[in-house]
């Protein structure tokens, strides 16, 4: 190594060293502040001094006490939510994107503009009537109204059809041969090629469930069927006395992202690499 | 239950499936038909809805029609203001959010930057918090009294304690910040997918015909990252054009002076709050045409529909 | 392809299970959906199952009502109690759901127009109040429960949730606006809460408390309607006139905005923390020892009581200061009012209740206990209940009713008509900010918002 890049080594050490710093800041910052008065906190805002005579577990005690019991039924309905949303939303929308790029029909080309026009019209639009039929079809303040008008997503579709592009031809006639199905070859032959794009799915699609808060916000009425997003925005207000809650509650939500983040992480960018199979 | 079939037609009903299943012509709707049935019910059907619902005034038990109205409304101060915010918010938003994370892609992917991975994870970890996680943080983080970190910050340089979220500019500066820090991360990711497709061998022949650290950057890299900064470019458009849970968590909706109040954020006030449908149907064709006439241009200027494969 | 995680692995071979590979393909996703989904709709509807506690001797109606606020809830749940103690023979079971403010408006809005997922009855906020008398009204007359009583309540605070001669809810309190002084920071200054008379005097009051203590006499609400509104109701003035016309900018409010940035201006006053009463910041303020006064509805007692700690026995209610001698001293401000819904199966039942808890002796009594509110029933004020002690008296002195009394035939009644949810939403966002915060023309402000919300 020259002197040359073992410097631009150390400047670059040095440039992500204190970029990491930063990015991470607000989130040791929310962990500082969770063992804090909540009160105290918001009313004299997070400072920069550790101020450790102030900690305290008053906040986690909360949680587990009786008025933290509608936390845990957002965490249940937030994890059953994002399961239920992510395993649905890759298998249909692998499907379609798969269709997409092995197959030649009519209308294809149709289709796949379609979802381009799906992925680049926000939601929001059509919120209202969207709204209406979900409460003709029953389905508020349910699970599955959360979950159906968006499992079948436009972008990992997008990713799918590029993804499933790329792989071998042969495979198709292989299985045609072998007698099986075509669903048979998708499922047995083809999605095993596809795990890389499914593992860069899987987060993104679970990242935004976990997170997702305008429809749910809509959709969801009771305070026990709220997710955690709903949950904790509801929090947020002057009528009662639960910033408490607040900001442990904050903590523990990241947890299962993190969690599910540090599984598939090694796989996440390698996923987004279409080329990784081609290697 | 009824029994009526016979076993010649069982057996032809088996005979059509299996034909079916095994029929290549078929095959594609097994595997489509997920989009064309979501897409049909919760997309178009919706979508017809807003355009009609955007001619009538929709009341309990009195629904009529009443021309353009809704869209003459439309031309108010408050709904520019909405406009405006949105606007001011994407433009900020692309500016930091695709040159950042496109540079230090580059960077993520050079092998002179130690421990890559560890740092490519470090700046994902913000994208996975969620946007009411994250506003709590920052209401802290910039809180108006003279101790928060923000005064504290400012401070050292001599600026005294701000009133963060009682501004427009440090309103939207704080709004652009917070997107900023959660996106970050997927935006690297999007770029970094696209450099490691980047033949190695292009390089080398730069190399080989002397091309430095910047001519490769401009020459090479940046040409062959236009696809995805393209599809970037489409998808922050759309994300800061549709903004609405950031100033919900700030303000929930409500921020003083509307600095922080977005089209979509004026939609559901309309829509949810003052049961205007008819009206919010209105905004949200607007914002649909707004959305869509950005992006056409945008695409057209760099010819995505000159297809990638 | 490198190596995989064995999760995803897993994952997808017990997807490649379930749906069969090789073998058909006819399992579609749909299936499992209907499975489970029934599964989920089940666990929804949970409160359809007989209740396997204690039997009781008549089996109760169930009734469900919303809330946007906790402390309702709790006195909800309570005279259900009594309710059910009362009349063992129509016993109920009462279901009260808390949900944030905005949330529970537009979800009941929403709700009740698609006749799916109401409750029985629903507190409604003021402001949004106008939002449920549109086209069909939804909510049940009461006419037949309020009439009875009519000669004993604040007839204010039944016409405000009125239309064409119909009331649709009833009031918790009549929401008479009074002036909190922290008599310590006034004792310090020499001044006396009695000698204020006008808001000239306020004002001179608080030149004398910024000279010898430093502090502001009192804050202003910038993001908040409640400080301006009372104000100009005093003066007989309104955001709406009675026939719902937008009035924002007429010469009153103009004079009255201009009367609260002079304040700033001459340091008697500060902008709230926060931008508004209702926040924890402000909170913080104020139980500091921020400011000298503010001029509040009597229910705000309670966020003294629960958030600001430190004043207790340092704070004194007083009425208003008027706008000129003889003056109102007061306005009635703010309100939830209550309502059943037409659609209801039980809406009899349900208005039965409601009667019981906001109309009858019972209630009043207990919403002042309970709550701290100036209960509606103008017969109630001088019983021996609300004399004893409680925790508002022990915080803010004893024979809180006597300012009540003084001034209850000096309010105005407000206005609240169809315009009301946009006009109060503008006000507290938009108009009172720019004009004071960002320093803009007050008429200029005042008329651009106005105009907005005529169109």
């Amino acid at each position: 190594m020259s002197t040359r890049s073992r410097w631009a080594t150390c400047l670059f050490l040095f440039f992500f060293v204190s970029l990491s710093i930063i990015v991470l800041y607000p989130l040791v910052g929310l962990l500082l502040a969770s063992f804090k008065p909540a009160t105290e906190l918001l009313r004299n805002g997070l400072s920069l001094k550790l101020q450790t005579e102030l900690f305290t577990l008053n906040n986690y005690s909360y949680l587990f006490s009786d008025a933290g019991r509608k936390y845990f039924f957002w965490y249940r309905n937030s994890l059953v939510i994002t399961s239920l949303f992510t395993l649905l939303s890759l298998l249909l929308s692998a499907m379609v994107g798969y269709g997409l790029a092995i197959y030649q029909f009519k209308g294809k080309n149709i289709l796949f503009v379609l979802v381009l026009v799906v992925m680049m019209i926000p939601v929001e639009i059509i919120i209202l009537p969207l709204y209406k039929l979900t409460i003709s079809l029953q389905l508020i303040n349910n699970y599955w109204g959360v979950i159906l008008p968006f499992v079948v997503a436009p972008l990992p579709i997008f990713f799918f059809r590029q993804f499933a592009s790329s792989l071998p031809k042969d495979y198709l006639d292989a299985g045609r041969v072998d007698g099986c199905t075509e669903l048979g070859i998708f499922f047995r032959l083809m999605m095993p090629l596809m795990l890389p794009a499914f593992g860069a799915m899987a987060i993104l699609q679970a990242l935004h469930s976990w997170n997702n808060f305008l429809w749910p916000l809509i959709v969801l009425r009771t305070d026990d069927m709220l997710t955690l997003p709903i949950g904790l925005a509801s929090m947020i207000t002057p009528y009662g006395n639960n910033y408490d809650m607040l900001l442990s509650g904050a903590v523990l939500s990241i947890v299962p992202i993190v969690v599910l983040f540090a599984a598939f992480q090694r796989f996440f960018i390698s996923g987004l690499t279409a080329g990784g199979v081609k290697g | 239950m009824r029994v009526v079939s016979t076993a010649v037609p069982h057996r032809k009903i088996t005979h059509t499936l299996r034909s079916l299943l095994y029929s290549q012509r078929f095959a594609p709707f097994l595997f489509v038909w997920p989009f064309i049935v979501t897409f049909l019910l919760f997309f178009a059907y919706p979508a017809v809805n807003t355009v009609v619902m955007s001619f009538q005034l929709v009341l309990p038990g009195d629904v009529r029609f009443i021309g353009f109205e809704n869209y003459h409304k439309l031309w108010n101060a408050q709904f520019r203001q909405a406009l405006i915010v949105s606007t001011k918010y994407t433009f900020w938003t692309l500016l930091v959010l695709i040159p950042v994370p496109l540079v230090l892609a580059v960077f993520l992917n050079s092998k002179l930057v130690l421990a890559r991975n560890f740092f490519r994870s470090v700046l994902f970890v913000p994208a996975l918090t969620s946007v009411v996680v994250a506003g709590v943080i920052f209401r802290l983080i910039f809180g108006e009294v003279e101790g928060s970190v923000m005064n504290t910050i400012v401070g050292w340089f001599g600026i005294p304690a701000q009133k963060w979220l009682f501004h427009s500019e440090t309103g939207m500066l704080v709004l652009v910040l917070l997107a900023s820090w959660r996106w970050m991360g997927i935006n690297i990711v999007y770029f970094l997918s696209a450099l490691q497709n980047i033949p190695k061998e292009l390089y080398e022949s730069a190399e080989i015909d002397g091309a430095g650290v910047f001519d490769k950057f401009w020459k090479i890299t940046l040409p062959l990252l236009k696809p995805i900064t393209i599809y970037v470019l489409t998808i922050s458009i759309y994300g800061g054009f549709a903004m609405f849970t950031e100033s919900y968590v700030f303000w929930t909706n409500n921020s003083p002076g509307d600095i922080g109040l977005t089209i979509v954020g004026y939609l559901y006030k309309q829509g949810f709050e003052f049961f205007e449908l008819g009206y919010g149907s209105a905004i949200g064709i607007t914002l649909l045409a707004l959305i869509l006439a950005i992006n056409i241009v945008q695409l057209k200027f760099f010819g995505l529909f000159r297809k990638e494969s | 392809m490198g190596k995989q995680p064995k999760v995803l692995a897993v994952l997808l071979s017990a997807m490649t299970l379930m749906l069969g590979a090789c073998t058909g393909g006819t399992a579609n996703p749909a299936t499992v959906d209907n499975a489970s989904g029934k599964a989920v709709a089940d666990a929804n509807n949970s409160d359809a199952e007989p209740s396997t506690d204690a039997p009781k001797p008549a089996a109760p109606t169930k009734l469900a009502l919303w809330t946007f606020q906790e402390v309702h809830a709790k006195y909800y749940n309570g005279m259900a109690e009594s309710w059910n103690a009362a009349n063992p023979n129509k016993p109920i079971e009462l279901e009260v759901t808390t949900l944030p403010d905005a949330d529970m408006h537009s979800k009941l809005l929403i709700s009740l127009q698609s006749g799916v997922g109401a409750p029985d009855l629903s507190d409604i906020e003021i402001s949004k109040f106008p939002n449920f008398l549109r086209g069909d009204i939804p909510l049940a007359e009461l006419n037949d429960v309020i009439d009875p009583v009519k000669d004993n309540i604040v007839q204010a605070r039944v016409d405000m949730y009125a239309k064409d001669g119909k009331y649709y809810g009833v009031d918790f309190h009549v929401g008479a606006s009074v002036m909190y002084y922290n008599k310590e920071i006034l004792d310090q200054a020499g001044v006396n809460a009695d000698d204020i008379v006008t808001w000239a005097d306020f004002v001179e009051a608080g030149k004398t408390v910024l000279a010898k203590t430093g502090k502001p006499m009192t804050a202003v609400e910038t993001i908040g309607e409640w400080q301006f509104w009372q104000m100009i109701s005093q003066q007989g003035s309104d955001f709406l006139d009675a026939d719902g016309n937008v009035i924002l900018d007429n010469e009153i409010n103009v004079k009255t905005v201009d009367f609260l940035k002079q304040m700033i201006k001459d340091e008697v006053a500060v902008i709230a923390p926060g931008g508004k009463y209702h926040t924890e910041d402000f909170y913080g303020f104020m139980n500091g020892g921020g400011a000298a006064a503010i001029a509040m509805p009597m229910w705000f007692m309670g966020r003294f009581t629960d958030y600001m700690p430190d004043l207790s026995g340092k704070m004194i209610i007083r009425p208003l200061p008027s706008w000129e001698p003889g003056g109102n001293r007061s306005a009635g401000m703010g309100g939830t009012g209550t309502a059943v819904i037409k659609s209801s199966p039980n809406a009899e039942l349900a208005k039965e209740f409601l009667a019981y808890t906001k109309l009858s002796k019972e209630g009043n009594i207990e919403i002042w206990k309970q709550l701290g509110f100036d209960p509606i029933r103008k017969d109630v004020w001088e019983l021996p209940e609300l004399k004893e002690e409680n925790k508002f008296t022990a915080y803010f002195g004893t024979n809180l009713f006597d300012t009540l009394m003084e001034v209850k035939d000096e309010i105005h009644t407000v206005n609240i008509k169809d315009k009301t949810p946009q006009i109060n939403a503008a006000v507290k966002t938009i108009a009172l900010f720019q004009a004071i915060q960002e320093g803009k023309d007050t008429l200029t402000t005042l008329k651009t918002v106005a105009d907005v919300i005529r169109k």
